[in-house]
């Protein structure tokens, strides 16, 4: 189709949500002319996201106001090979955003960093428990970037998002109170941990009784007023109970729109385009570099625009997508077990615990945050001991007290009818007295688990649309059932309980199902490593076979951690940036030869 | 409207059970209080306390309440009586120094008079009185003021359209550019406040709210439970200050309608 050719850019930006926007600031301070091009619309966290308005759950959490559109852009879905996989028609399982801010609008808040191990995770495995432990049906690989060279990466991005939190582990000091697991940080938190409520507080009493190390959830729900290093000012969180899928209209959920977008959008090297829907990267005629990128208007104009140097910073899925249309790097085929490009998909084990209380404990579930919570660590990664396990990975347990809203939140003991009178008893008597256990677990890489093109369907514009195959591993099931049994102990522990229910959405003999809302932490397809046959970019985020095509996103993670992606993957966006800034932008080559 | 929607309301379930003739399973009206009732407490200003009160919130308490009100307490009084700034009827005056108490949300007075007492909430003049309460008479009188009413008073002085307008832009939608959070995130739609803990703001004195704004921003007040109105207030102009409370000081909140609660139904079907 014919378009038109715009000026040429030195930076073209693929989505304006938390990576697209630090490209577009650290890029542009460095006198990078560059050019971001969203899908969505312009918002304001102020304008836009203002309570009481905003503080509709049926609009926005339940009929999914801030997320993407999935009659324009979707994919298709089935558990294995053999099965035909259908188009998802409505959101599910995970809720990718648009519009300026993207996913980083409606987060929780909750910033974690990977443990060190998470980061060498074969050779970990293999040089505690011996070469062979791994199975074969695994494609678990090293991210190829160690914690130490991330660390100053990672803190950068919690003092941009003023995190809350108590460092366990100061310089290599472990301090009780915090996680003692992680790894050393150079600094503590800039700011304090939460104010914890009632059940939170029970729980992390209870694992503490056990043995077990609870530590408040480090919280991207500013506590205290701030000013980040980019100078946008944060305010107190209110624990208004309004953060995942929700906007913050208070300026104290750190969102990329306050904490970035404000603080460059006045550049000279700055410019941002909405409802610029990316269509194609476009490659040179030898295919060794991309030359930018088409993308459709408003008006439904088609338009190139040429750059220098190309960022993908679309939702993970859709990152791993436009390569694929593209025909950046190599498809992966599961048949022969060969190319990079939709490997390594993986997603995360959630199980839920719920204890109930008697009279004397009453809960206020309103008052939430999205990052509220008691974690415990300690079956997390390898912080425990997997000899005799049969599996590999773990993942946190957290006491958390998100929201109390009055839709969704209806927590009824097991056993408890699910409509009618006594339903209806249950949900009155229950309501002001739960504690809300859930278990984030990691997810391993398997060969049969991939993102390709779909031969079937077709998207708005005419494309194939990504087709993900996917099952959760039997490592998995068996490791989220695990640890959902660890905090159904430390439940039990708990004093005034009357009773203890839990349930695993990746137990095991139950396929994976897209429908019910489980996580939005899709991860992998596009991955990060040190050996082109395994991996889409090098260690510093580039395309092996487009030297000017930088990636950021989760779809880096070559297996995912048993933590949310967001402080992860920023830490790797700012890994990225420093050696764009510092080396490749003034020399353009592979950073490491292929 | 709100009465509206409640007539509508009663008589669904009226005609529910006058049709089938046996109550309805699915809202056990024997075990615990339905709907209409539960809204009915809602519009009950004393329902704003909403937090723990050591006694029955009853006549006794307003009684007590009414007396600390007018001079009277435990400890001789409070020397200068609330009603001598602040009025009988708690419509306080318009020299920014004395609020309108009246129904404002009974937990969030409470508090000041603890925060005044402390030293938490700096004032010369409230510290002392608030001292010679005991915790029991802070409690009686803020909720004898959660409780009344007052007609609000004329709203002096000239203001032009533009500053009110700039107010009201501030107060509903904030402000972008600068970062400043509308007041309606917290104080709720028309600045009606949301209780126990967030004052309300419509019919405020514009002097008083300036003046509180001023406070925060220099830090002498940072009494809110989060300080989040430091944040705020520290980045806001004089002309924002006075903007968004001389807007306030002119919105009235809808008329709230109470009905008794032994109110009969207004539509009885199948007797």
């Amino acid at each position: 189709m014919a378009y038109e050719t715009l000026p040429k850019t030195d930076v073209v930006i693929i989505g304006g949500g938390w990576t697209g926007l630090t490209a577009a600031y650290e890029l542009a301070h460095t006198g990078q002319r560059c050019v971001v091009l969203e899908r969505g619309q312009k918002r304001h966290s102020v304008t836009s996201f203002g309570a009481p308005e905003e503080h509709d759950e049926l609009k926005y959490a339940l009929r999914y106001g801030h997320m993407q559109d999935v009659k324009k852009e979707t994919l298709t879905f089935r558990n294995s090979r053999d099965q035909q996989a259908l188009p998802m028609r409505r959101l599910g399982s995970f809720l990718p955003g648009t519009g300026l801010g993207g996913a980083g609008i409606h987060w929780n808040g909750q910033i974690w960093r990977p443990l060190p191990s998470d980061l060498a995770m074969r050779s970990h495995y293999e040089g505690r428990y011996g070469a062979g432990f791994l199975p074969d049906d695994l494609s678990i690989q090293d991210w190829g970037v160690s914690y130490d060279e991330l660390e100053p990466h990672l803190d950068f991005f919690e003092r941009i998002c003023g995190a809350g939190g108590y460092a366990g582990n100061l310089n290599g000091a472990a301090r009780a109170g915090g996680n003692v697991f992680e790894g050393p940080r150079s600094a503590d938190y800039p700011n304090p941990a939460m104010k914890q409520p009632i059940s939170n507080t029970l729980f992390g009493q209870a694992a503490e009784r056990l043995g077990l190390n609870p530590f408040p959830m480090p919280s991207a729900n500013v506590t205290k007023a701030y000013e980040n290093p980019y100078g946008a000012q944060l305010h107190p969180c209110t624990y208004c109970g309004f953060c995942e899928r929700f906007g913050c209209g208070y300026l104290a959920k750190a969102d990329p729109i306050i904490c970035v977008y404000d603080r460059i959008k006045d550049h000279e090297n700055f410019d941002i385009r909405f409802h610029a829907q990316v269509l194609r990267v476009e490659k040179s005629s030898d295919g060794r570099t991309a030359t930018g990128v088409v993308y459709q208007d408003e008006d439904g104009s088609e338009l190139f625009q040429p750059a220098d140097t190309i960022c993908m910073s679309a939702f993970g899925l859709w990152n791993v997508h436009l390569m694929l249309v593209s025909g950046l790097g190599t498809p992966y085929d599961p048949e022969t077990r060969t190319g990079t490009v939709g490997r390594n998909y993986a997603y995360q084990t959630i199980a839920a615990v719920d204890a109930f209380f008697d009279d004397s404990v009453s809960t206020t579930p309103f008052m939430g945050a999205g990052a509220l919570g008691v974690v415990v660590d300690d079956f997390n990664g390898d912080n425990f001991d997997h000899s005799d396990l049969g599996f590999v990975g773990g993942g946190y347990i957290a006491c958390k007290q998100y929201n109390g809203r009055p839709v969704s939140y209806q927590p009824v003991p097991e056993g408890t009818p699910a409509w009618g009178g006594a339903w209806k008893h249950a949900v009155r008597e229950n309501y002001g007295h739960h504690g809300d256990m859930v278990i984030h677990g990691s997810s391993v890489s398997t060969p049969e688990n991939y993102l390709d093109l779909d031969p079937t369907w077709t998207d708005a514009y005419g494309r194939p649309l990504l087709r993900m195959t996917f099952n959760f591993p039997d490592n998995d099931r068996k490791m989220s059932d695990y640890v959902m049994n660890r905090a159904v102990e430390i439940a039990e522990e708990m004093d005034n309980v009357t009773s203890v229910s839990s349930f695993n959405l990746a137990a095991e003999g139950q396929d994976y199902s897209i429908v019910p809302y489980q996580t939005t932490h899709n991860v992998g397809g596009a991955v990060i490593g040190t050996d082109p046959q395994t991996s889409v970019v090098n260690r510093y985020g580039q395309m092996w076979d487009h030297h000017n095509v930088f990636v950021f996103g989760a779809c880096l993670f070559p297996q995912n951690l048993g933590y949310n992606p967001t402080g992860p993957l920023m830490g790797l966006a700012y890994w990225t940036l420093e050696h764009m800034k510092t080396d490749y932008l003034q020399n353009p080559r592979p950073l490491m030869d292929a | 409207m709100k009465r509206i929607t409640s007539t509508i309301f009663r008589m669904a379930s009226v005609a529910a059970l006058g049709l089938l003739g046996v109550p309805l399973d699915a809202q056990d009206r024997a075990a615990s209080p339905g709907l209409d009732m539960l809204e009915l407490r809602l519009q009950d200003d004393r329902v704003l306390f909403n937090a723990q009160v050591k006694q029955p919130v009853d006549d006794d308490l307003l009684e007590l309440g009414r007396l600390v009100a007018m001079g009277g307490a435990q400890s001789g009084g409070s020397a200068m009586a609330c009603f001598t700034c602040h009025g009988a009827q708690g419509q306080g005056d318009g020299s920014g120094a004395f609020p309108r108490l009246a129904g404002q949300a009974g937990w969030y007075v409470y508090k000041q008079l603890i925060d005044y007492a402390s030293g938490d909430r700096p004032n010369k003049v409230m510290s002392g009185i608030a001292q010679r309460l005991t915790e029991a008479e802070m409690e009686a009188v803020a909720v004898y003021y959660s409780a009344i009413d007052a007609p609000y008073r004329a709203v002096l002085g000239q203001i032009n359209g533009e500053t009110l307008q700039w107010g009201g832009q501030l107060g509903a939608v904030g402000s972008a550019e600068r970062g400043i959070p509308a007041c309606v995130n917290c104080h709720g739609p028309s600045g009606t406040g949301n209780a126990p803990s967030v004052p309300y703001l419509a019919g405020q004195y514009a002097n008083y709210m300036t003046y509180q704004l001023q406070l925060w921003r220099e830090g002498v007040r940072d009494n809110d439970a989060m300080n989040v109105m430091s944040s705020i207030a520290g980045k806001m102009t004089d002309e924002d200050m006075r903007a968004v409370s001389e807007y306030y000081a002119r919105v009235r909140p809808a008329e709230r309608v109470i009905a008794p609660l032994d109110a009969p139904m207004a539509v009885t079907i199948g007797d």
